[in-house]
């Protein structure tokens, strides 16, 4: 298998926009290859991201159409749907991609509009990456099945609203520092404890938010990152699934998915969570960054909330998680997530993250989780 | 791994039966003929030892609560319903079903509390709901 790099990256500012979700992506996708000074008609492949297109914008069919506004109608296009790690399960395709051989440049991003829907549409429509049968019809919210995770992990931990709240004061505080984030704000411990309920134990700054926005990146095979001015390397990107139905889940207190991608990618890169000098990780929920700080290895179980609260996943701290203000603060357009988060981590590697750079950083890691935990991938990057 | 090509599904619990079933007061799982692993219909291949062929039976509906929400922002569907309990029930046998909450004070739940199965019908579709045991 050939070695791959990314060599571009571009990210659209998150937040509320009045353009379409193929317009995000065109956006994002011009910077990304500005970025990487490749031209558009290079680009052999396009691998993109879109989750509820079919549902706010009546648009399927998302893949051409945001390769015909960007201007590359030609190009192979498939859209990806993984709920919200679509767009990293297609940033592990176009690695295969060119790792086999088959490419030598490949552009890959999402994009996703929500907020020209009211919130209980989006809610609703959010909905639809959980069992329709089983429990959509129950009216279970994704705030309602990490409520279920929380509530677990509480019993079995003892990891309390205070500590969960601190994982939201802490990536508030990144994102101050990220131009391109819905939220650059920070918030105290008693905000989020006293921000109204939305599926107890979590409250609405337990919650990201709902955001519109567009990520892409230009990925290449080792001959052409070598006549790049600065690839930064793919060291692995793995996947893995879990059961559908939060009944068939045996411990609500843990996701097992991440914890096997995780083991895959630290196989595949030969090296260990502590090896690792920034992660972008998938908070849509502050008790998912706990639950996924552990099951990446970083902590033991249980352990997360205090990591959080003591500051070792802070900026400076040990393990800096989500610099860029992660879902919570910089936002969480679905669709273009994982390939936002790829975008920061390659932006922390090249030591161009400014005012939120961690020292240093030479080896990255980014986790996106979709739907009720029953899809995660991980991905490692390194400077050599 | 040859249980596989002994046949198909035998049980006959599609998951429409199981919700007609449901919405009748009967919980029906499936246990696999190869191995004894019970499980949640519908599925084809048991996920323990590969094999094609289970048999339906019937669930005590009895349990305790694995983990529980409350739900206060509601998608649109179901808005009118708010707030309203979903819990992981336990059930005895071993399986784990998620439901609504029913008859339960809002402030009584609990991880451990006893449930029991009850059928509940929400906007015209038979539902999974768990009431006082």
């Amino acid at each position: 298998m050939r070695r791959v790099a990314v060599i571009g990256v571009g990210v659209t500012q998150f937040g509320r926009h009045e353009r379409t979700s193929a317009e995000l992506f065109a956006e994002a996708a011009a910077d990304a290859l500005a970025d990487a000074e490749m031209p558009a008609a290079r680009v052999q492949a396009l691998y993109y991201g879109n989750v509820v297109g079919g549902e706010t914008e009546k648009q399927l069919h998302t893949g051409p159409q945001a390769a015909s506004v960007l201007g590359i109608p030609t190009v192979p296009t498939t859209r990806f749907e993984t709920a919200c790690a679509s767009s990293h399960a297609a940033f592990r395709h176009a690695v295969m991609e060119i790792a086999s051989g088959a490419s030598d440049v490949v552009l890959v991003g999402g994009a996703e509009r929500v907020l020209n829907v009211p919130t209980a549409d989006s809610t609703e429509y959010f909905a639809y990456a959980s069992d329709a049968s089983w429990e959509q019809t129950l009216g279970l919210t994704f705030p309602g099945v990490f409520a279920l995770v929380a509530r677990a992990h509480m019993h079995k931990y003892g990891t309390t609203e205070e500590k969960m709240a601190a994982v939201a004061v802490k990536n508030n505080k990144h994102g101050v520092l990220n131009p391109k984030a819905q939220f650059r704000k920070e918030i105290t411990l008693d905000t989020v404890l006293k921000s109204p309920m939305v599926a107890d134990p979590l409250k609405l700054y337990d919650c990201c938010p709902f955001t519109d926005g567009g990520a892409a990146l230009v990925l290449v095979s080792e001959e052409v990152a070598r006549r790049s001015r600065r690839p930064i390397w793919v060291l692995a990107s793995a996947a893995a699934s879990d059961w559908m139905l939060i009944g068939d889940k045996r411990d609500l207190s843990r996701v097992p998915a991440t914890e096997r991608a995780a083991a895959a990618a630290y196989r595949q890169a030969g090296i260990g969570p502590h090896d690792v000098d920034v992660v972008e990780l998938h908070d849509c929920f502050t008790i998912a960054e706990i639950v996924a700080t552990e099951g990446l290895g970083l902590f033991e179980p249980g352990a997360g909330g205090l990591a959080a609260e003591k500051g070792w996943t802070s900026l400076g701290g040990q393990i800096p998680v989500n610099p860029s203000g992660g879902l919570k603060a910089k936002g969480h357009p679905i669709g273009a997530t994982g390939a936002a988060q790829i975008c920061e981590v390659v932006t922390q590697l090249r030591g161009e993250a400014g005012p939120r750079q961690v020292e240093g950083a030479r080896r990255g890691l980014t986790h996106t989780l979709g739907g009720n935990t029953a899809t995660v991938l991980v991905s490692l990057f390194g400077r050599e | 791994m040859s249980e596989s090509s002994q046949g198909k599904d035998t049980s006959g619990v599609t998951l429409g039966r199981f919700f007609a079933q449901a919405r009748e007061g009967a919980l029906t799982g499936i246990r696999c003929v190869g191995c004894g692993a019970l499980a949640v219909p519908p599925k084809e291949l048991c996920p323990e030892c590969g094999a094609r062929r289970w048999e339906p039976v019937p669930l005590s509906g009895e349990g305790t609560i694995a983990s529980y929400t409350v739900i206060r922002v509601a998608p649109r569907g179901h808005a009118g319903d708010a707030p309203y309990a979903i819990a992981a029930v336990r059930l005895r046998e071993g399986v784990s079903l998620l439901g609504r909450v029913v008859d339960v004070p809002l402030e009584a739940l609990a991880v451990g509390l006893p449930v029991r199965f009850r059928p509940i019908v929400v906007k015209d579709r038979p539902a999974i709901a768990f009431g006082p045991a």
